[in-house]
């Protein structure tokens, strides 16, 4: 299971000029492309030889989700775990969608993927379960009603029998529990469903990572609004198991090279409309 | 009487001055740092309290009042708290955006010191989150209180609202017992048996799961009559004599039995209140699952009705009953009794299926599990949900055994089934046979 380095490293350089020059579309610029030495050099194991195999709910866009018309993967992250398999000489495949609170679990138990890519918050309590990257984007959490009644307080939702549908598992939603203990949180599988119950009237508000709400209220559900932006300065990061360090390590290399390069602002304007 | 008016009066207006000096002499103290909020994570296993003596996670936020500065926070809780062994995770956020702000966090038994490598500026809400802390193990109401460094002085932060705390719950000593046990902690070690069945959890997960169990028993419940008579209705209309009516059956029967449920949920669950027509979940969920039931136990009285031999008929109506009386005397009696243990396999079909109604946020077992399942990020809940289905559907199954049994023997008559249906005078024998060898 060990990859072979020097060939790793090859493909490596290999791609990341391939990289480069695509990158560039026609530029000027020749920024000679740096090589991802010491990434390559780390040892790690994958679930599948050559092939970097990743855990997504894609279920949030704009990060992770399903093209309507080709059902492939598309989003931020996706692009982002393509970039950094390329980075690294693999091949990227993304296995079809999963559950959000599966993932972790799925990336602690190791041997189905070898890492979650979801926007998934670095928290102390699941760093006791995984490994996290370096975060590669800084997120809030929002709660979005009815665009007409967009006005409501926290204080308006936290009483007895309004209905708050959060995604299972999610940040957003122990930030519910704890912070609308009076309120019924409902747990459901994704943040699309919880905003069209929002919009068929079924819950009164849905929280989830403020990207994803304002993507969708201003895409899909133009009747809701993002009626409180909360600010919890969260940081998403790629689960890793904890027996394969050197993958983490790997992708840190990797992440931190796109910085550099700004590939990571090209990808916040494709997908997110502004750089952070 | 005067004279104790007069006092009356003037301990009220002492009174009223007493409060008045108070409000002047102890003015909030301006504050550099404002405390937003304090909220605590629940840690109670299946529920939703913050369970004292037990590792949760504290959430403080503070905003820095313009012209400040802060550089370190000290929190405080009650006695009997600890923040010993504890993570603290540091976030300073300008509106939205994050900063980079890094720090440390030194935890002294019921206090713990945040110190900043640089100063929180002016304008910017504090986040602190602190993990595996513990509240008093006796619970009662938290205040977070404590200090905080601004330009080298050190202030008293406001008092946050309390946090509601509880005392360990008999259920969750169980948990904690188990998980001083030497061979929980063996079983565990084992990744398949800690991940799948992991004993504290199943503890947990049955008493969380049992509303759960009890909602899907009482949908199902609750939904077969109505489906046992619609099934009937248009079972009817199926073989009646009239097109139009057989039309609209065929229709209904096929629809619903030629969609997934799944999508028959979403639509009655997103669609009707889309129409303004606001149903309970619940009582949504009942009416689906007997819309759904109905379709399939439709095709079964159909075929069951069928499998009564036209001789039936034709002797009822030599008796001179009319079709009503020859349905409901003759036919469906002997219907019911054939079509018994398929309506059994339907009603456990059913059973299962309302597991599909908490994707739509019914709070049935399956809602439960995963709810379970995400706080504690292991699988064994859903082992647990599946042993609740179990205990229903497994006496149910054996039923359907014995039922089938029961109506097999009697078909074909008490003794062992004959090589030859027709051949009367050979069971005859057999039967003569077998009663002398009895006696």
């Amino acid at each position: 299971m060990k990859l072979s380095c020097r060939f790793a490293g090859g493909l490596a350089v290999a791609c990341a000029l391939a990289l480069t020059i695509s990158g560039c579309s026609g530029g000027g610029q020749t920024s000679a492309p740096t090589t991802s030495d010491d990434a390559a050099e780390a040892a790690y194991t994958l679930v599948e030889d050559g092939t970097i195999t990743v855990a997504s709910d894609l279920a949030n866009a704009p990060l992770d989700f399903v093209d309507e018309k080709t059902g492939e993967a598309q989003g931020f992250e996706i692009d982002l775990i393509n970039a950094v398999a390329d980075k690294l000489g693999l091949e990227c495949e993304v296995l079809p969608a999963m559950k959000f609170d599966t993932i972790v679990p799925l990336i602690e138990q190791g041997g189905k993927a070898d890492v979650g890519v979801s926007n998934i918050t670095i928290t102390d309590a699941r760093m006791e379960q995984v490994d996290f990257t370096d975060s590669y984007m800084d997120s809030n959490q929002g709660l979005v009603t009815l665009a007409a009644s967009a006005d409501v307080t926290e204080d308006d939702l936290n009483v007895e029998g309004t209905k708050i549908a959060v995604q299972a598992g999610t940040t957003g939603a122990s930030w519910a529990e704890e912070n609308l203990p009076n309120a019924e949180i409902v747990a459901l599988d994704d943040p699309v469903v919880a905003v069209t119950g929002v919009q068929t009237g079924l819950y009164a508000a849905a929280v989830a990572d403020l990207p994803v709400m304002t993507y969708l209220c201003s895409n899909s559900f133009t009747d809701c609004a993002v009626a409180i932006e909360i600010p919890t300065g969260e940081q998403y990061g790629i689960a890793v198991n904890k027996d394969n360090p050197g993958l983490t390590e790997a992708i840190n290399g990797a992440l931190a090279e796109l910085e550099e390069e700004g590939y990571i602002s090209e990808l916040e304007v494709k997908w997110l409309g502004a750089e952070l | 009487m005067q004279h104790r008016r007069g006092a009356l009066l003037v301990a009220l207006a002492l009174a009223l001055t007493g409060v008045f000096a108070t409000a002047l002499a102890a003015p909030r103290p301006a504050q550099a740092l404002t405390t937003e909020k304090a909220t605590a994570r629940p840690n109670e296993d299946g529920g939703d309290g913050v369970i004292g003596g037990m590792d949760t996670r504290l959430t403080w936020e503070g905003t820095v009042e313009p012209g400040e500065e802060v550089t370190s926070v000290t929190l405080s809780l009650p006695e009997g708290s600890t923040f010993d062994g504890s993570t603290t995770r540091i976030t300073a956020l300008e509106g939205l955006k994050r900063m980079d702000v890094t720090g440390e966090a030194v935890p002294a038994g019921s206090s713990l010191t945040v110190s900043f490598d640089q100063a929180i500026p002016e304008g910017s809400l504090l986040r602190l989150e602190i993990t595996n802390m513990q509240f008093p193990s006796e619970g009662g109401e938290c205040v977070v209180s404590g200090t905080y460094e601004s330009a080298g002085a050190t202030h008293e932060l406001a008092d946050s609202k309390p946090i509601e705390t509880i005392a360990n719950t008999p259920l969750q000593s169980i948990v904690n017992w188990l998980d001083e046990q030497p061979w929980v902690e063996a079983w565990n070690s084992n990744q398949f048996l800690g991940m799948f069945l992991k004993p504290q959890l199943l503890v947990t997960s049955f008493s969380s799961l049992a509303p759960g169990w009890i909602l899907c028993l009482g949908i199902v419940v609750a939904a077969y009559p109505f489906a046992i008579a619609l099934g009937l209705l248009f079972a009817m209309l199926k073989i009646s004599k009239w097109r139009i009516l057989r039309a609209v059956a065929v229709v209904y029967i096929n629809v619903l039995r030629g969609t997934p449920l799944f999508l028959q949920i979403y639509i009655m669950f997103f669609g009707l209140p889309m129409l303004n027509i606001n149903i309970d979940n619940n009582l949504l969920g009942i009416i689906v699952m007997a819309i759904n039931s109905s379709a399939y136990l439709a095709e079964i009285f159909r075929a069951g009705i069928q499998s009564i031999p036209q001789g039936q008929y034709e002797a009822a109506s030599s008796l001179g009953m009319n079709y009503v009386q020859t349905m409901f005397t003759i036919i469906l009696p002997q219907t019911i009794r054939r079509v018994i243990p398929t309506v059994t396999s339907d009603f456990i079909t059913a059973f299962k299926d309302t597991s599909l109604l908490s994707s739509v946020g019914v709070m049935e077992l399956m809602m439960f599990s995963k709810n379970l399942t995400t706080v504690t990020g292991n699988i064994t809940p859903y082992v647990a949900a599946g042993i609740f289905y179990l205990i229903v559907t497994l006496p149910l199954i054996k039923v359907v055994g014995i039922v089938e049994e029961n109506i097999a023997r009697s078909e074909r008559g008490s003794g062992p089934r004959p090589k030859r249906r027709a051949d009367v005078a050979d069971s005859a024998a057999a039967q003569m046979k077998e009663a002398a060898d009895a006696c």
